[in-house]
């Protein structure tokens, strides 16, 4: 074959590509399109990675975590993160960590009184009591240990967990002032964290959607009283709203149904944005032509609703719910903060960063803050998806 | 006119190119023109032609993802022949061309005005910029401008604001705030497409008597063929950012010669004749100027092709009379071809 | 009117008006309009913006109220109804025959249906049992009659350009099978090519289909190759309405003739003289007293500011002006052009 005959096969290769290429586009419905349009959106689409990640570790946490929010150590209440270590006396052993706990110095008193002054030299109170690291004795990591029983999934008894080590133990994020693992219960209060805005949102969405629709449909006296009561919902001001809210809630009820009742609390409120957008979209859209083209065809008024109108608002319905759902998780992290919401021994990302409210605590336990970044990550990455799902919702412009 | 008088503005060889994911864009391809004082040039084309790409070439005011090339040479009124490719966008000379040598209207009044400051204020802003900075004289220029556009009771519509004008007094108020530099050169994107016909007329009488106070030259763009008879000396066709026939406006519409020129006028019944049965069209559409094929970008469109030499290459620019030229294969010097 | 004209009355519509009232401000849109549709014409409605030509054309098709007034439209079945009385169940059986296709070709095709989907829905809504491959089949046969490519049939609207969807649109239109077909503003939004493309598409629709087309547009030279009448709306009145070349040769109201007198010609050797017209249109909120147009009419007496004039026979067409038969008006020398 010569140059010029294979030149020509190759551009009509690419000629056929591209008419797959566009073929395919033109024959994406909706959602394809927005689909490509998000894969475009560099931030989103990391975004969309890191809270896969977050929920898949949230979903397998019994797993993932070494410990149960029930194990505690009163030896180890506030360990410092515990470090890693490969090489053991210049040989590549894998992963282990010393041991490391509360104990009392063994020394004679004139060495204390040394370093008794030495401590006061630095301006420092010097106590006996210290961390005390083991360094003889490397524990090492091991794989797929035995440990607290859980359910997987709520569903298959299992006592399998991911990592542990033996005759210690380990704090990635270090430890809490009970001798509790930090970083299990960041792991177990994502459960919560990431799922109550999910359940939250779920309610108001229901709520939004039945709401707007009724008042963007009817209109007049109907849409008037709705669009009041909304404002009302708007001006009052959260806070007291929660706390007279939780303070309905009977105390001593078990840790299952206080979730519930934080989710129906949040989405109490937070359902008057969602009735908004829905009703403003059913209002636009009612004025389209091809709604009046479908009128005039005879289709029923159900109908039209059904396939014309929510499918038309169904894509800025997920972008206002993905929007919604940070101010969701920072709702319930609130509450908790505050100690309105979830009590332990249950616990969230707002019960955690309840010990970080106290500032000497945080200066000399800094890792208590770690799930403050948890809290941001997951904010910023659903501001980011929902960013990038606003630029996608309406693929046809 | 004269034969010997330089022209205010000359466009040769013209390119706006956008990168995009699917390849490049080209809408406009090598256009040239060139426009002399008092005269109005008409850019006629459907959308998608490029027209109003070029005037904003022109301007520098396309977007900051178009790549120009060619060369836009323009006559300021000190006698310098600038390039205006070749200033910087955002520059002060390029600044100091806009609005007082070279003005726009725009084909929407109602969005061409800021809806929070008074019509006077909004025409004032320019004549301050350009001509004066004293207030009282530069209120004065305003006024009088204003009322040379038509706009009756212009001391009381000076204060008021866009929204307490008809869409026909904006367009004129939008005349008023492109004229009161008076420039050299006036660029007018569809200024009546959005009007009523009853003001469009108004509004194009208006524009050839102030062309005449002013002798200024004006380049016309629309797709309507009727102003453009009304008012251009010359027409350009367009057609997928091409130029493809040239000439007055009489050998034109008497005698068009690219296939597409012909299409055009068959495609619009001309008011006030005998009916026609059907009226001509052209078969399918403009295609996206996005990885164009070699030859002529009306090819599969065109009644008269000719395979083997259409799709070949682009055909060449030939002149059949005086300044009458098009960009066909079918076109011989004396036009004597149809 | 003859015996045999008379049978021929598809659409009559009578003393239409239309009055919009928000924030205690009522506007009249529409006033007392009437006139006569005989099968197979196409009537053009013309007029400025805010005339209320849409406005008369959605009344029409009853996709809005009108505040009084009837549209008798005679059936298939030979019986006349009034339109904008019948109840839901007639509506059903009626509804079908007065169809509409609309403006803008991207507002009027749902985005998210494909165009089979689209074409075939007032069918699913009006025979539920009809079986699928027989809706396919009509679908089918509707999109070659109006042109489209029917393996593009499963694509989205917006693999299409303005005019295909303009097409797509017709389709729609026509699938029900109707008789009279309101056009508002069909092909002002598509470039001069496409317009001719669309409208030898509806001239051929016609003569197959026998339509009967009502063609709002404000694009007077599309009306005149269009229509066999046209009617001249000015602020929400019928100002004039007749056989289109003799209202274009001679107009008999001051209006019809400025308005024609402002057409730009495709012809650089007629340049027509403007007849200017005073002012501007009136707020339809508040309207002046007598002929609506009084004040902008250079031909304007004292009567004119105080008597409404009605619509009447004069010269072979109805006439909304007190001295239509006085005044010779200028119109379009046919014969020289």
């Amino acid at each position: 074959m010569s140059n010029p005959d294979k030149k020509a096969l190759r551009a009509a290769k690419k000629a056929e590509k591209a008419r797959i290429k566009e073929e395919k586009y033109y024959l994406a419905s909706q959602w394809q399109l927005m689909a490509r349009k998000l894969g475009k959106h560099q931030l989103a689409r990391l975004s969309l990675v890191i809270l896969g990640f977050l929920y898949i570790v949230a979903l397998f946490g019994d797993f993932l975590a070494p410990y149960n929010l029930t194990e505690y150590d009163a030896n180890s209440k506030d360990l410092p993160p515990t470090a890693i270590h490969f090489m053991y006396e210049g040989e590549y052993i894998g992963p282990y960590v010393f041991k490391s706990e509360w104990g009392t110095l063994k020394m004679s008193v004139a060495e204390m009184s040394k370093a008794k002054k030495e401590a006061e030299a630095r301006g420092e109170t010097f106590s006996t009591r210290q961390i005390i690291t083991d360094e003889t004795t490397p524990l090492k990591l091991h794989w797929f240990v035995h440990g607290s029983s859980y359910k997987i999934l709520g569903l298959f008894e299992s006592d399998l967990h991911l990592f542990g080590i033996e005759g210690g133990k380990i704090f990635l994020f270090g430890s809490d002032n009970l001798g509790r693992d930090l970083f299990s219960r960041i792991i177990l209060g994502s459960q919560v964290s990431l799922t109550i805005p999910f359940a939250g949102t779920l309610i108001s969405f229901v709520l939004g959607l039945l709401i707007g629709s009724v008042s963007g449909y009817f209109g007049g006296t109907v849409d008037n009283v709705i669009q009041r009561i909304i404002e009302v919902l708007n001006s009052l001001p959260s806070l007291p709203l929660w706390m007279a809210l939780s303070a309905a809630i009977p105390a001593g009820i078990p840790p299952v149904q206080m979730y519930l009742l934080i989710t129906v609390i949040l989405s109490l409120i937070g359902w008057t944005g969602l009735a908004r957008v829905v009703r403003g979209k059913f209002m636009s859209l009612k004025n389209e032509d091809y709604v009046l083209a479908a009128r005039l065809a005879g289709v029923s008024d159900m109908k039209i609703i059904m396939k014309h109108m929510v499918p038309g608002f169904m894509s800025y319905l997920i972008v206002s719910l993905t929007l919604g759902i940070p101010s969701m998780i920072i709702g319930e992290t609130s509450m908790s903060f505050l100690g309105l919401g979830i009590q332990a021994p249950a616990t969230s990302w707002g019960v955690l960063l309840k010990e970080a409210q106290n500032v000497t605590n945080i200066v000399s336990h800094p890792w208590c803050l770690i799930p403050l970044f948890f809290v941001v990550l997951t904010v910023l990455a659903f501001n980011f998806l929902g960013d990038g799902m606003r630029d996608a919702a309406d693929p046809y412009k | 006119m004269s034969e010997k008088t330089e022209p205010i503005i000359r466009v040769n060889d013209l390119h706006v190119s956008i990168k995009m994911d699917e390849g490049t864009l080209t809408p406009v391809r090598g256009v040239s023109f060139e426009i002399k004082p008092g005269e109005t040039l008409g850019l006629v084309g459907e959308s998608g032609c490029g027209k109003s790409l070029t005037s904003k070439a022109i301007l520098g005011i396309n977007d900051k993802k178009c790549h120009s090339g060619g060369e836009i040479l323009f006559q300021g009124d000190d006698g310098k022949v600038i390039d205006l490719l070749k200033l910087d966008p955002q520059g002060k000379p390029i600044r100091a061309i806009r609005g007082k040598q070279i003005s726009m209207i725009f084909q929407e009044p109602m969005v061409a005005f800021s809806p929070m400051y008074t019509i006077g204020n909004q025409i004032n802003e320019c004549t301050r910029l350009h001509i004066t900075k004293d207030k009282k004289e530069s209120k004065a220029i305003t006024l009088e401008m204003m009322k040379k556009v038509g706009i009756a009771n212009a001391e009381k519509r000076y204060d008021q604001f866009p929204h307490e004008f008809s869409g026909g007094m904006l367009q004129r108020a939008l005349i008023a705030m492109a004229l009161v530099c008076k420039p050299r050169l006036l660029i007018a994107d569809e200024p009546t497409t959005a009007l009523d016909v009853t003001i469009q007329a108004q509004i194009l009488e208006l524009m050839q008597q102030l062309q005449k106070e002013l002798g200024m030259a004006i380049l016309f763009i629309t797709h309507d063929l009727g102003t453009v008879a009304k008012m251009c000396d010359r027409v350009a066709v367009m057609y997928l950012g091409r130029i493809v026939e040239t000439g007055t406006a009489r050998e034109i519409y008497k005698n068009p010669q690219h296939p597409y020129t012909r299409g055009l006028m068959g495609s619009v019944h001309k008011i006030g004749s005998r009916k026609l049965d059907r009226l001509f069209s052209i078969e399918g559409t403009v295609p996206l100027a996005l990885n164009l094929r070699p030859g002529c970008g009306f090819y599969d469109r065109c009644d008269v092709r000719v395979e083997g030499v259409c799709d070949k290459a682009e055909p060449e620019t030939c002149c059949i009379e005086g300044t009458h030229c098009a960009a066909c294969v079918h076109c011989r010097k004396g036009g004597a071809e149809k | 009117m003859s015996e045999k004209a008379e049978k021929n009355l598809i659409l009559q519509v009578q003393h239409i008006s239309k009055r919009f009232t928000s924030k205690g401000v009522c506007v009249r849109a529409v006033t007392d309009v009437s006139f006569d549709v005989r099968k197979g014409e196409t009537i053009g409605i013309v007029g400025e913006s805010g005339c209320g030509k849409t406005t008369l054309g959605r009344c029409i098709v009853r996709a809005i109220n009108a505040s009084e007034g009837e549209v008798k439209y005679t059936a298939r079945d030979g019986v006349t109804y009034d339109f904008l009385k019948l109840d839901k169940k007639e509506m059903k059986k009626v509804r079908k025959e007065i169809q509409m296709v609309f403006q803008d070709p991207y507002s009027s095709l749902d985005p998210r249906m494909t165009v089979i989907d689209i074409i075939a829905e007032p069918l699913k809504a009006n025979f539920p049992k009809m079986p699928k491959a027989e809706i396919e089949q009509k679908v089918i046969e509707i999109a070659k009659k109006v042109g489209l490519n029917t393996t593009y049939l499963k694509r989205y609207p917006h693999a299409f350009s303005g005019g295909q969807r303009q097409r797509i649109g017709t389709a729609r239109a026509l699938i029900l099978n109707p008789q009279v077909i309101v056009c508002d503003e069909a092909v002002s939004a598509l470039d001069v090519s496409i317009q001719a493309q669309i409208i030898n598409l509806l001239k051929d629709l016609q003569k197959e289909l026998q339509l009967t087309y009502i063609f709002i547009s404000h694009d007077l030279s599309v009306v005149e190759h269009i229509s066999d009448k046209v009617g001249v709306m000015y602020l929400g009145r019928l100002v004039e309405f007749g056989e289109t070349e003799k209202l274009f040769s001679r107009p008999c109201h001051p209006y019809t003739e400025a308005l024609l007198s402002a057409v730009p010609i495709a012809d650089p050797d007629i340049q027509n003289e403007r007849i200017p017209l005073q002012g501007e249109i009136p707020n339809p909120a508040n309207p002046p007293s007598g002929c609506y147009f009084h004040e902008r009419c250079k031909y304007c007496q004292e009567k004119c500011k105080h008597d409404v004039p009605d619509l009447r026979e004069v010269d072979g067409r109805m006439v909304a002006c007190h001295f239509a038969d006085e005044m010779h008006l200028r119109g379009f020398d046919y014969d020289q052009a």
